[in-house]
């Protein structure tokens, strides 16, 4: 049994350790948060630009560090290679960052993240785009409206993008010979295409898929959502955006053109996705396609280099990658995505987008200026690892080592077809993303599938659309 | 020494007052001191890394927060939302059949490969076995997905062009509903059950063998002997890989997320991949939080059962 008298002593240190831990709680709650820039070291008045790792190598960051060095020799520059294995990685990390208290000043960003960032984090660049007009004329003339309007929410343009990729058809030749199949001509049908894949399966043996595709937002289902002249949200424009065509666009290119694509209502259950669909899940049953969760990106250059694969949708990116894995420039081509009821076809673009919580904005403008120069481009871009946003960068000259012999579809999807659409990515892209590739997969299980799979996508991407990013 | 020393009476005592408590020594104090010290990390690390996240998570699940816009408090507003979203009780209930079988089947191969390691081997050999056994285990559990994720495809699979060899049909291991579960659960068996080798290794050490050779003389076979002493006087070491075996299954997040994503469907969506996804991918913190917080309930209640059903059927010698 203890003592319940406290001795005074006893009661002065414990008043004093009461004193001591009310005094702590006291500094620490009058503190202002703590975040990563408190750092020592960690601000070094540098413009921070947030690139995706994967796609800047050391090569890459060099270049456009000591590019811009030249061109602005005050301005420090850190390119911050986020290693992310794709966009919405990527920007969970961006994010991550912001919350730590170590926002960079520019970010680059997707389609898949451009009205996220335009309606949370990004300063549209209006104003700046006026004030600099002059010096930005060359650039919207070398550059398809289609694009920079995927760069524009709600009347305003947040990037000016440098790059994209239409999602085209890659074939292997040697399939195509192996099956005596022709090169398909430009305006090929669907049932052309599914023609081809029986030409490809009947001449190949069990380990061979004729259509291989990954189920993913670019490139997966939505390219023949597009086809069947549909799409997984009601598409429409916002208004505005007037400013921008009326300065750099001729009447005829600017026509139809708006403030910026709105995403909206759902419509999973539309009658024309449901046949896309079923449309897919026949080739599945009929051995022609690998199935949602099969396709990877990862081993695709694999086997389609081996001859395991004949066809699949890819952009310009593809020829320096089949060139790096050893491909030869006349070992495989590219054609338009097949037509539909439309031969309205899907790409994704890509450019820098400032953050509001940038105290160097005028620095970073220079630098979004910088990034679009064709010169620039010029060095970025060698590789052929994605397609410049500048038509001009699009010559025989670049596709010569690398192939493709028609590597004027790359950026023919948008002239020729000035309809082309961007990825339907309103700002809840994460959750819409991930409720059409959950049930895709269900869905293509089997043709009885498609309906309840596109049932219970609706109500998931109604939930989705009502949330608040 | 001689009575007439004592008085024949004694004064008068006060009444008999407890005696204080002895203080503590110096080198006690000392000693404390000492303990307090050498302590000090690891409480602090307890409370800094764990203590201070859950109480965090606790917090930030009644909160609405984005991370881009300030947090705004949600009561609890997250909460019922877990209890309705369809693919937050999926997950649950796809994280406790995995739990079942993960760690049923690691346990039994585990249990079954260090009796047969223990028995009459080369030195040499039971080495051998005891590094390959837990090789595994030291890999990163992504990059084994990885390369699972490419050995499993159904198109272009090794583990399929090798069924073909025999005739067999391409299984559809990781596009099937009902495959896809399985298939994941083995390739986290094969990567864990290396852990609970070396306890059962361990363990089968400790047992003595005279009580082997009292039974023997007694004229008990090697079923018997396993089952009436081996069994009994492992429970201790059965218990902690259990125990230890459903908190890691309750916490299964790579080889799902790398080898299906969670799908077909949510066929094998785990109650981390819903936390990953709202926290990182939908920004919905408070969402995740909540679906965490339920997490640490759920594990602390299965362990603590574990525990219960413990003093039944653990033996200690």
């Amino acid at each position: 049994m203890t003592d319940a008298h406290l001795t005074r002593r006893t009661l002065l240190r414990y008043g004093a350790y009461g004193a001591g831990a009310a005094a702590l709680a006291g500094t620490a709650a009058s503190w202002d948060r703590l975040t990563g820039a408190d750092i020592p070291g960690r601000d070094d008045g540098s413009l921070v630009v947030a690139t995706l790792g994967p796609a800047y190598g050391p090569e890459a960051i060099r270049t456009l560090t000591e590019g811009f060095k030249q061109v602005h020799p005050d301005i420090k520059l850190r390119i911050n290679a986020v290693q992310a294995v794709d966009w919405s990685d990527f920007f969970a990390k961006i994010l991550t960052q912001i919350a730590a208290g170590t926002a960079p000043d520019l970010v680059y960003v997707a389609t898949e993240g451009v009205q996220l960032f335009a309606q949370r984090l990004g300063v549209p660049l209006d104003d700046w785009v006026k004030r600099d007009a002059e010096e930005l004329r060359e650039y919207f003339a070398d550059v398809h409206p289609s694009l920079v309007e995927s760069m524009m929410y709600e009347g305003s343009l947040y990037q000016l993008p440098v790059e994209f990729n239409a999602a085209d058809m890659y074939l292997n030749n040697q399939v195509l010979k192996r099956a005596g199949a022709d090169f398909p001509a430009a305006d090929w049908t669907r049932d052309d295409f599914t023609g081809l894949l029986r030409d490809m399966k009947k001449s190949s043996g069990s380990q061979f898929t004729p259509y291989f595709w990954t189920n993913r937002l670019w490139g997966g289902v939505v390219p023949w959502l597009f086809a069947n002249d549909t799409n997984l949200l009601a598409e429409s424009k916002a208004p505005g955006g007037a400013w921008l065509w009326d300065s750099f666009y001729p009447a005829a290119q600017r026509q139809g053109r708006g403030g910026g694509f709105r995403w909206t209502t759902p419509q999973a259950t539309d009658a024309r996705v449901e046949e896309a669909y079923d449309y897919l899940a026949s080739l599945v049953q009929e051995g022609l396609c690998s199935r949602p969760e099969g396709g990877n990106g990862q081993n695709l250059i694999g086997v389609f280099s081996t001859g395991r694969v004949g066809v699949t949708p890819a952009g310009g990116f593809w020829a320096g990658g089949l060139h790096l894995a050893g491909m030869k420039a006349d070992s495989f081509d590219v054609q338009y995505f097949p037509r539909w009821r439309t031969q309205r076809m899907q790409y994704g673009a890509a450019g820098y987008a400032l953050l509001r919580t940038s105290k160097r904005q005028e620095e970073a403008w220079e630098f979004i200026k910088y990034a679009a120069r064709r010169d620039t481009l010029m060095r970025l871009f060698e590789t052929n690892q994605t397609t410049p946003a500048r038509r001009s960068m699009l010559t025989a000259e670049r596709y010569r080592e690398t192939g493709p012999n028609h590597w004027q579809v790359f950026y023919d999807t948008l002239d020729k077809f000035p309809d082309t659409g961007p990825i339907p990515a309103p700002p809840q892209v994460a959750e819409v993303e991930q409720v059409l590739l959950k049930h895709t997969g269900t869905a293509l299980a089997s043709r009885r599938s498609v309906a309840p799979a596109l049932r219970r996508m609706q109500s998931d991407l109604e939930k989705a659309m009502e949330r608040d990013v | 020494m001689t009575n007439t020393q004592i008085p024949a009476v004694r004064p008068k005592q006060p009444a008999a007052q407890p005696a204080p408590a002895p203080g503590p020594s110096t080198r006690d104090r000392g000693t404390r001191l000492l303990a307090t010290l050498f302590l000090a990390p690891t409480i602090v690390g307890i409370v800094v890394f764990t203590v201070v996240p859950i109480v965090g998570s606790v917090v930030l699940s009644l909160f609405h927060w984005n991370v881009i816009d300030d947090p705004r408090f949600a009561g609890a507003a997250n909460y019922r939302e877990v209890f309705t979203d369809s693919t937050v009780l999926v997950s649950f209930g796809n994280t406790l059949v995995f739990m079942v079988f993960a760690v049923a089947l690691q346990l039994l191969i585990a249990l079954v490969l260090a009796l047969a390691v223990n028995g009459r081997m080369p030195v040499w050999l039971r080495s051998v076995f005891r590094s390959a056994f837990f090789f595994p285990l030291v890999l990163s559990a992504a990059s084994i997905s990885v390369v699972m994720k490419y050995l499993f495809n159904q198109d272009f699979g090794v583990v399929n062009w090798l069924l073909g060899l025999v005739g067999v049909a391409p299984v559809p291991w990781l596009t099937s509903e009902n495959a896809a579960m399985a298939t994941v659960i083995l390739v986290y068996v094969w990567q864990q059950f290396g852990f609970s080798f070396l306890l059962f290794v361990g363990g089968l050490n400790n047992i003595p063998k005279e009580v082997h050779e009292a039974a023997s003389l007694d004229g008990a076979t090697g079923l018997r002997k396993h089952l009436s002493i081996t069994l009994p006087l492992l429970s201790p070491t059965l218990l902690v890989a259990s125990v230890v075996g459903i908190i890691n299954a309750l916490q299964v997040f790579e080889q799902p997320y790398v080898l299906t994503n969670g799908g077909p469907g949510d066929a094998t969506r785990t109650v981390v991949m819903v936390i990953y996804e709202s926290a990182f991918e939908q920004l919905r913190f408070g969402e995740a939080s909540a679906v965490g917080v339920l997490l640490f309930v759920l594990i602390m209640a299965v362990t603590a059962l574990q525990f219960r059903l413990s003093r039944r059927f653990v033996h200690y010698q």
